[in-house]
């Protein structure tokens, strides 16, 4: 097993890119990965690539990656893994230039949300992700899936709607100094809770925008690193983790075990605990998945995010920050993007030029879930080889 | 002679008492099965045959007949008809039939209710007397849904409803009479029967139930159009159950942009038996039930047959959410709610059916009851909906 470094990152901005198709936004993000290169990058090193999109666009995800990248003289794979496809596009990835067989690696992840009707989204993506004699009949759009964790929690933990508002709010008014951010705003309290219904106990500010986005990774094996850079940030590990798919057989919706089993996996494999971690980005595609995760993550005892939220201790400057890039919520969602851009904001926090940057950050964690909740991918990088 | 072993009746919640209406998810097979349902879990074992009657049938091509008898339960080889027909078709049918016969009756339009009849060996005698058919086609409806109104309600007093009395020259008049409007009704007989709730098939149910309810005996008579059928009841025991909630108006709700559902048929030909029977499959080696039926038990990887097992109809909700955003094709608000189904432990994710949206809470109680879920590609596609005990939410 060879250690393994990123070299580049990039990513556009995430935004409702109406202008801009799935062929301009990889090309633009592969770019930036490449001009993020401290010693120069020659594209002719890449030996193969990996793309992560949860929804094809305008073709056939690999061959349109390839193509629209200029990648036609290596292999290409898509990944496809519900909202965890980013962090296990840099799993696939990691495992290929890790083994010994692929030395220079491109890791790539988009998608192109608002390509159709905001509204018509929620049956597109149905269609794909439920049962289709059992589910798929009863209007179990994105949020609901989520909500009905949410309504289990708020039931058993005692936390309230005021701390998912407090997660809404914190992401916000991180997203605000990010330029790559689509909601550079600030929220309150009053204005959650005051925002239309989505899917109870979610309102509108509860929830993750629509956005198109692309976002890239230069990963290299141990002995190129410092041909690339003198800053390399290490892959230390990586884990995948999955749960029962429909609803009704998960036991307990209160907690995501994927995101136990691949959190699990990614810290055995770092040889680090939770208490390890000095920064994270946490899927908050809703506030209170946010929540959830930081006890499946290990950041906080059972039932103890409310308390956490309250000591501020997930805010730049506590504890743990969790999302300074704004995180879902406030700097978008475009799925196969995800979790490559958290490793963006990671590897950026930890050669301390963040937009928030989390003092003296040296090991930091991305993590997806999805599917709905029955998947979740945990990366974990650190500016320390090992 | 057929004897009334059990009378059921069965009434939409929508609407108002003087007319209760469908609700978006209920159409005249979900009625069909809400009423049949309370006479095979009053008398189990007891149902050989069954026979529907009704003018509002959803489709008219096959696979009704295995949508009722999985929805009330009994085993796909009961010998099984449907009978496009009125109130005459229906006391027909009910002063004929012989024993072990369950005869439903479901009206939509234009007051919705449903009744069942089970007919046995004891219970209150109904002995059919005559009938007489005759065409005064008054009010038309065409294959594809379009209707035709005469609108003459003198000309079907005099030639409909008379002349088809008078062609079967009763020597007494009716206790109760079916398939009119309660003023036409009430010139009629004799006594002081209820207002009836509707006027197609199920109206002769209930009017048999509120015969027997006040003891009255003697001739009951069904017309439709130019059409009537008599039968002769006698006083006897028989069971009546009764299932009406308290009218309530639609909730305001919000239809989204239109939008078709796609469907598969494949899966929805492999989930039949246990989607629209409520079984689950239960493992051979450990006995645990799966929910959907799956090829592998999710608790000892037994790949080993699993019949299918009933499951029970009432249960608890693990947990619930209101969906408020504009979904296409649905009316928002809805909730959706995961249920617990008896003590089984088994779960099922189901619409809430039967109240105000946004009202269900986590540890209410409540029943499964077949609804249509939706309409795919025009195919109905029916399972259960969680209908929360009436008065355990506000
Ligand atoms: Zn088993």
């Amino acid at each position: 097993m060879r250690r393994v470094a990123i070299v580049g990152a990039g990513m556009t901005p995430f935004a409702e890119h109406f202008h801009l198709g799935i062929k301009d936004l990889l090309p633009m993000a592969v770019s930036e990965a490449v001009a993020h290169v401290d010693k120069g990058f020659d594209r002719k090193d890449i030996q193969a690539a990996w793309f992560g999109e949860l929804v094809s666009t305008d073709g056939f995800a690999a061959g349109v990656m390839a193509d629209s990248c200029g990648l036609l003289d290596i292999p290409v794979t898509r990944i496809e893994n519900a909202c965890a496809t980013g962090n296990d596009t840099l799993r696939n990835a990691f495992y290929a230039v890790s083994s010994g067989h692929v030395d220079v690696a491109l890791v790539v992840g988009g998608d192109k949300v608002r390509e159709t009707s905001s509204r018509a989204t929620f049956w597109e993506w149905m269609s794909m992700t439920r049962d289709q004699a059992w589910d798929y009949p009863l209007g179990l759009v994105a949020p609901a899936n989520f909500a009905l964790h949410a309504q289990r929690y708020l039931h058993e933990s005692g936390a309230t709607r005021e701390h998912m508002a407090m997660v809404a709010v914190k992401n916000h008014k991180n997203a605000v100094p990010n330029p790559k951010a689509q909601l550079r705003f600030e929220i309150s309290i009053e204005k959650v809770l005051a925002a239309p219904p989505v899917v109870t106990p979610f309102g509108l500010l509860d929830c993750t925008p629509q956005s198109d986005g692309a976002a890239a990774l230069i990963i290299v094996a141990e002995h190129l690193a410092e041909k690339y850079t003198d800053k390399p940030i290490w892959v230390r590990g990586v884990g995948l983790g999955v749960d029962r798919v429909m609803h009704q057989h998960k036991q307990d919706m209160t907690t995501f075990p994927a995101t136990v089993r691949a959190a699990k996996a990614a810290y055995a494999m770092a040889g680090v605990g939770p208490g390890d971690i000095d920064v994270a980005e946490v899927h908050d595609c809703f506030t209170a998945v946010e929540m959830i995760s930081y006890e499946d993550l290990g950041f906080v005892d059972r039932f103890g995010a409310a308390k956490a939220l309250e000591a501020g201790e997930t805010s730049i400057g506590g504890r743990i920050p969790v999302n300074p890039s704004g995180g879902l919520k406030a700097k978008g969602h475009p799925p196969g993007a995800t979790g490559i851009a958290q490793c963006v904001e990671i590897v950026e926090q930890l050669r301390g030029v963040a937009s928030n940057q989390v003092d003296g950050a040296r090991t930091g964690m991305a993590h997806n879930i999805g599917g709905p909740t029955a998947v979740s991918a945990v990366t974990i990088l650190s500016t320390d080889v090992s | 002679m057929a004897h009334l072993q059990v009378l059921a009746t069965h009434q939409p919640c929508w609407g108002s008492d003087a007319r209760r209406v469908v609700g978006y998810d209920e159409d005249a097979l979900t009625l069909a099965v809400a009423a049949g349902r309370a006479v095979v879990e009053h008398a189990p074992d007891a149902v050989t045959s069954v026979v529907l009657v009704t003018r509002d049938l959803p489709g008219l091509e096959g696979g009704t007949e295995a949508i009722l008898l999985a929805g009330l339960g009994l085993p796909s080889s009961t010998r099984c008809s449907v009978v496009l027909g009125g109130a005459p078709a229906a006391l027909d049918a009910i002063s004929t039939g012989a024993p072990g016969t369950l005869v439903i009756t479901a009206d939509v339009e234009p007051a919705a209710g449903a009744g069942a009849a089970l007919l046995g060996t004891s219970g209150a005698e109904l002995g059919a007397v005559g009938r007489s058919e005759g065409s005064l086609p008054l009010k038309v409806r065409n294959t594809s849904g379009g209707t035709f109104d005469y609108d003459d309600p003198r000309l079907q007093r005099v030639r409909g409803t008379n002349a088809a009395l008078d062609r079967l020259a009763l020597d007494d008049k009716p206790i109760a009479v079916a398939g009119l409007g309660a003023k036409d009704a009430a010139s009629l007989v004799q006594g002081s029967p209820a207002a009836l709730p509707t006027t197609g098939a199920s109206s002769v149910v209930f009017a048999l139930a509120d015969a027997l309810e006040r003891s009255a005996a003697g001739l009951v008579t069904a017309v439709e159009q130019a059409t009537a059928c008599v039968a002769r009841l006698a006083s006897g025991s028989t069971a009546v159950l009764r299932s009406a909630r308290a009218a309530r108006p639609f909730p305001k709700t919000q239809l989204g942009a239109d939008a078709s559902i796609a469907i598969s048929l494949p899966a929805y030909e492999r989930a039949f038996d246990s989607k629209l029977g409520l079984q689950a499959g239960q493992c051979a080696t450990c006995g645990t039930l799966a929910l959907p039926p799956r090829h592998r038990c999710i608790e000892c990887g037994s790949e080993d047959p699993h019949p299918l097992t009933p499951l029970p109809r009432d249960g608890v909700v693990y947990t619930a959410v209101s969906v408020h955003v504009p979904v296409p094709g649905l009316r928002t608000p809805y909730d959706l709610a995961i249920v617990e189904l008896g003590d089984t432990g088994v779960r099922l994710l189901t619409p809430v059916t039967g109240g105000e949206p946004a009202t269900t809470a986590i540890g209410d109680a409540g029943t499964l009851v077949l609804r249509r879920l939706a309409v795919r590609h025009g195919i109905p596609d029916y399972g259960y909906a969680f209908e929360p005990t009436e008065g355990a939410t506000p």
